[in-house]
């Protein structure tokens, strides 16, 4: 058994950041199943947000209307307000400890243009800001040499909650198998998203949701679940992210005919509409049969007008994602995409200093704290404006830091059955063990991925998921029959696997039943059925409660509005 | 077929014996070349470690004095074949900096190069000039029962943009050439690997670590002995063999041969004639049977 | 449909059963545009879950999935099978230099160790202005490439150097500290360039080549290694074998446009290291016997005049 003051669990933007803000201060662990240099925020491509104004005449206030707007209003404006507020700060911050940002002609940190936002905010490096971003702050770790306690491909496995109190993480030492409880005053979770759940997805392997399932086994509720944002340039056959800063710098979208068709979605914006609505139009042109391809399955990304220098300067990694993954030359040729699920709204309800929430009522977990993707606070609400989730991780990374720093003195390592958890930990592998094996892994995994993207994705409506919510409950009960094959300790990623997806199997149902029940279209959540957004009824968080037989509870609670009232969303 | 001879400072020095054989098998095989005794100095990749600008001119220098000839050039040494195409590439891939060499060199020599010529090692012209088949019929002394282990040496494999191997992660040119000759090729793991000379004077320990474990590998796979194209690794790994045989604590006696040697050999040239005299470890033994 | 199978050659090693490692074949139908990352978890599916890689974005940012295929380090989620293919079959083996856990994972540990002898994290001048320090986008170019790198250690893993040398910092690191050493923003330069160009620091890259060929990203390591010894050359760090050896290299070519070797040897050296010069005794000994001795009389280029002069602008050939 281990016993820190903080123990993080995730090592991307969101928990290095907290880190580094306690590192020397107190006595900080991070727990986390990849080494931190290989966690998801370094994929992120096109840029990170902040009204600094280096390019046009742009305001805090502006951005922080935009993303009040983006987010379909049902974002808490107050954290909105602290989110943008900060951001300048924040980026200059970022660029003190040496992120490389690509730079005007005098010498600033360059911005361009991106969804939603109206004004040139989207600072970047090259087309790998999260790459950027996600090494400056693992180099920062170097310069803290011992005061952080880093356990490298240590897979968590249980949130332990007992009494209100959160006391620490139960996790596997994927090295060698062994179960380990590490306690800590103080928990913060910066374990990311759940986009694995779907077949196309920009998401890595490792965004199967563990710490939100974590956090919700332990009591904790999850909210906002249904909302999944699907980014509108995904490269066909594979889901991987072509930035938003490929249509920044000017890119087309045009369908098998040739036509720029966002003028007929969003004739201000064209491709620059907020994520939502542009994959909306690409999905219904591709349902509507102008899809492009021998299967007229996609659409594409024009870049050729561009001309190869600005490609090859800008956006790098795009060129370099279409040659090497299916063989497309873009200064050539346009770019098969397809809508991808790509963020998560949803998560770990927190307040604005990212303590986590018990309940609707605003009680808390007494030392739980959660930052980034894995959070919802909410900055994002029904809809994330690209650009926003850098800078959330990192603002919010800062103030659970804060917070913590705060608050750690006043808690004490309450005491943990150790023989308790461990058994809870070990009893969940060994069910893994159990089954018949007259059920698959991957059949079952690729089943689950193929319902959420056809009946839970792009367009929803009772048709589709009434029938995915029976499919995922039959999964599950399949999913009992598998047996994990490889019985190995050392580097089981069978077992890891199969833990994944016990996950994605949870909280899949979360997703399904908090779309069904919201009877009303807003932000990334689009029902056939309810095309309208119902400001009257809807305009609430959902929470879900994980109940006594394992099933789950609805409720809700309000949006935090300050300054701007609901209107219509438009481009 | 006539090429400028780019000797490098190698051949003129501390491995005289590969120029000797050189020009011994280019003449029976009708290859005319003609000696650049004003070239100077490739920089080794190490002057262009010093002063890239300087490397380069003195590279576009050596090139433009080839072109005046209206020659190509062909090399001898593994390393200045790899040096040169790499300045080559440089010069050839940003007209802007190809200018900019231009300019410092007219300014202190009038010269200047155009970008007309191929650089080719000795056995690039074997192969794709000569070719193996016309090779075969020079063949009077097959190196039957000889088993020999091609070490190509780094310059001649990467980067891969300046070589013309077919396959440069797996290439065969050196075990066709040596079939061709009547040898057996031995395939062993250090074949594409660096022999350690340009950290001699660095690292000594490190640098001979590479050349033991080149020499000795060859030798575990059943090799009489090795054949290079490079004189930089023929040094490392003939000159130094006794002292890193005795820090491996085994016998290793395993002859070095030049390309050129290999070849003069299979055309009936004797040992005294390709100089294998001034090999340290000499490959009379390996080639008694032949 | 064609028949498209082909032999995946995996090395395979438990280290609850195994006392070294050993491989195990598959056959394997391909999938059309099949990556090396997708063909494994297929086999893994469809054959062998015991299969351990490590894997993450499939999409070539997070480094995780370096390994060797036909004895060369690549990224499996980018790599065609197609492209891999020899005699129908594809070697997999894990990434080199680094110690075997389990299968396709190495124990990572001494990279990430590496990079921390290059102090890898800017250290900027004075206090931070109250925006971001300034920067012009042709200073933004020259760490450009460097800050590309994803850490995949597939560099790490082909090093000729590293194999013979674990204490070698590797050309990751070499690449990383270029990263600092050229930004404008760090006020640490000549601290670096002095600190790299000691032992097990850059002038024990051997120059095999193989970091380059093998980066999957902009980073190219050679090349940066290159850059760095080229400023280290221009700052002045000469108190080492290796920019001694570069001094006698730009000596001997600028005054006879050609190189005499034995000069050369001493000059690396160093007249005045004894222990040194006696090292060279040996291998110049046996030199000397049979006749490989370079002439004392050195040789000099026709029309070295025209290299003189070359060399006489050389500092400001520089710029």
């Amino acid at each position: 058994m281990y016993s820190h003051d903080v123990v993080i669990v995730g090592s991307g933007l969101a928990g290095l950041r907290a880190a580094l803000e306690l590192a020397g201060n107190l006595d900080v662990a991070i727990v986390s199943k990849l080494y931190p240099s290989r966690s998801h925020s370094g994929a992120a491509q096109g840029g990170v947000a902040a009204a600094l104004g280096n390019v046009d005449g742009d305001s805090v206030e502006a951005h922080i209307y935009d993303t009040v707007k983006g987010a379909d209003f049902l974002g808490d404006q107050d954290a909105i307000e602290i989110l943008c507020n900060d951001a300048p700060r924040t980026i200059y911050e970022m660029e003190h400890w040496g992120c490389p940002f690509s730079r005007t002609e005098d010498n600033r940190i360059n911005q361009r243009a991106f969804g939603g936002h109206s004004y040139l905010r989207a600072c970047f490096s090259a087309d790998r800001t999260g790459h950027a971003l996600l090494h400056t702050l693992f180099e920062q770790t170097y310069r803290q040499g011992g005061k952080l306690r880093l356990y490298s491909e240590w897979h968590m496995l249980r949130l332990i909650i007992e009494d209100g109190i959160c006391r620490g993480v139960v996790a596997m030492n994927i090295h060698t198998g062994k179960l380990e409880v590490i306690r800590g005053k103080a928990v913060l979770f910066g374990t990311g998203g759940y986009g694995q759940a779907f077949k196309i997805t920009s998401n890595a392997s490792a965004n199967t949701g563990d710490g939100i399932v974590a956090a919700y086994r332990a009591g904790v509720p999850l909210q906002d679940m249904e909302f999944v944002q699907f980014h509108p340039t995904g490269l066909y056959l594979h889901g991987i992210l072509l930035t938003e800063g490929a249509r920044g710098e000017g890119g087309y979208l045009i369908n098998a005919e040739g036509d720029r068709f966002m003028s007929r979605y969003a004739p201000s914006k064209m491709e620059l509409g907020p994520r939502d609505i542009v994959s909306r139009s690409e999905q219904t042109e591709i349902n509507e049969g102008r899809g492009a391809g021998p299967n007229k399955e996609y659409v594409l990304l024009d870049l050729r007008h561009l001309g190869a220098k600005k490609i090859m300067e800008r956006l790098p990694q795009v060129y370099n994602l279409a040659k090497d993954f299916i063989g497309v030359d873009c200064t050539a040729d346009p770019v098969p995409i397809q809508p991808t699920a790509h963020y998560s709204m949803g998560g770990i309800p927190a307040d604005n200093d990212c303590h986590v929430y018990l309940d609707e009522q605003g009680n808390h977990v007494t030392g739980f704290y959660v930052a980034g993707e894995c959070s919802c606070i909410s900055v994002h609400g029904a809809n994330r404006l690209g650009t926003n989730s850098l800078l959330e991780a990192l603002v919010f990374g800062r103030r659970a830091g804060k917070k913590m720093l705060d608050d750690v003195p006043r808690l004490k390592l309450a005491p943990v059955d150790e023989q308790r958890e461990i058994s809870a930990a070990q009893r969940q592998i060994e069910e893994l063990y159990k089954g018949p094996a007259t059920e698959d892994l991957d059949t079952i995994r690729e089943e689950l991925k193929q319902t959420m993207t056809l009946k839970v994705g792009v367009y929803r409506d009772a048709g589709g998921m009434e029938p995915a919510q029976a499919k995922i409950k039959q999964l599950r009960e399949r999913f009992a029959k598998v047996r994990v094959g490889d019985k190995g300790k050392s580097f089981n990623i069978n077992l890891l696997e199969a833990l994944a997806l016990s996950n994605m199997l949870e909280f899949s149902e979360l997703i399904v039943d908090g779309a069904l029940a919201r009877e009303e279209s807003r932000g990334a959540h689009f029902r056939n059925d309810f095309p309208t957004r119902d400001d009257n009824n809807w305009m609430r968080h959902t929470l879900a409660f994980r109940t006594e037989d394992g099933g789950h509870e609805l409720r809700y609670k309000p949006v935090t509005v300050t300054k701007y009232q609901p209107e219509e969303r438009k481009y | 077929m006539k090429y400028a001879l780019y000797t490098g400072c190698v051949a003129k020095g501390a491995a005289r014996e590969l120029l000797a054989a050189s020009l011994l098998v280019c003449e029976k095989l009708g290859v005319e070349l003609v000696e650049m005794t004003d070239a100077s100095c490739c920089g080794a990749g190490v002057i262009g470690e010093d002063n890239p600008m300087v490397a380069d001119i003195l590279n576009a220098r050596t090139f433009s004095l080839a072109e005046s000839q209206g020659l190509d050039i062909m090399n001898i040494c593994g390393t200045c074949q790899g040096v040169h195409r790499k300045a080559q590439r440089k010069l050839e891939n940003n007209v802007a900096y190809k200018e900019r060499v231009n300019t410092e060199l007219k300014k202190d020599t009038g010269r200047e190069y155009k970008g007309t010529l191929k650089i080719k090692h000795f056995y690039e012209v074997l192969l794709q000039e000569v070719g193996l088949e016309k090779l075969r019929q020079k063949v009077v002394r097959p190196l039957k029962g000889l088993k020999v282990a091609p070490f190509y040496g780094c310059y001649a494999l990467r980067p891969p943009q300046v070589n013309d191997l077919k396959n440069p992660d797996d290439p065969d040119e050196l075990e066709g050439l040596i079939e061709t000759l009547g040898a057996t090729p031995v395939d062993y793991p250090e074949r594409l690997k660096c022999c350690g000379f340009p950290i001699m004077m660095m690292n000594k320990d490190n640098s001979l670590k590479l050349a033991g474990n080149a020499v000795a590998g060859a030798k575990d796979a059943g090799a009489d002995l090795i054949v290079t194209p490079c004189p930089l690794c023929h040094l490392n790994l003939d000159s130094y063999q006794p002292q890193f045989a005795s820090k491996m604590g085994r016998e290793l006696g395993i002859p070095i041969l030049h390309v050129p040697q290999l070849v003069a050999l299979a055309m009936g040239f004797s040992q005294a004639e390709l100089r294998t005299k001034t090999h340290v470890v000499r490959p009379t033994g390996a080639l008694a049977a032949i | 449909m064609a028949n498209n199978k082909v032999l995946f050659r995996i090395q395979r090693f438990d280290p609850e059963k195994d006392e070294k490692p050993h491989h195990q074949d598959f056959e394997i139908e391909l999938a059309p545009g099949a990556t090396i990352l997708k063909t494994l978890h297929q086999i893994r599916a469809e054959q062998d879950p015991t299969l351990a890689l490590r894997y993450s974005c499939g999409s070539a940012i997070c480094g995780s999935c370096a390994m060797k295929i036909n004895g060369h380090a690549i990224l499996a989620c980018k790599t065609q099978v197609s492209e891999c293919v020899r005699d129908g079959t594809v070697r997999v083996a894990p990434i080199g230099n680094l110690k075997i856990l389990r299968d396709l994972v190495v124990d990572i540990e001494p990279f990430w160790e590496s990079l921390g002898k290059v102090k890898p994290y800017l250290m900027p001048k004075g206090a931070a202005p109250d925006r971001e320090r300034t920067q012009t986008p042709a200073q933004f170019g020259s760490i450009d490439p460097s800050t590309t790198c994803i850490l995949c250690a597939a560099c790490y893993s082909d090093c000729n150097a590293l194999e013979v040398d674990p204490s070698f910092v590797g050309p990751a690191s070499l690449a990383k500290a270029h990263r600092f050493i050229f930004d404008s923003r760090d006020a640490a330069r000549q601290q670096r360039l002095r600190e790299i160009s000691q032992r097990t620091g850059v002038w024990d890259c051997t120059h095999c080549g193989e970091c380059s060929t093998r980066c999957p990203t902009e980073t190219k390591p050679l090349e940066r290694i290159e850059e760095i010894r080229v400023q280290a050359m221009a700052d002045g760090h000469h108190g080492n074998a290796g920019a001694r050896h570069a001094l006698g290299f730009r000596e001997s070519v600028g005054k006879r446009g050609f190189l005499d070797e034995n000069w050369l040897a001493l000059r690396s050296v160093g007249f005045f290291n004894l222990p040194g010069l006696i090292s060279l005794m040996p291998v110049g000994l046996r030199m000397m016997i049979r006749g490989k001795m370079p002439p004392l009389i050195p040789h000099t280029i026709d029309k070295v005049d025209e290299v003189k002069k070359i060399f006489a602008r050389f500092e400001e050939l520089r710029k």
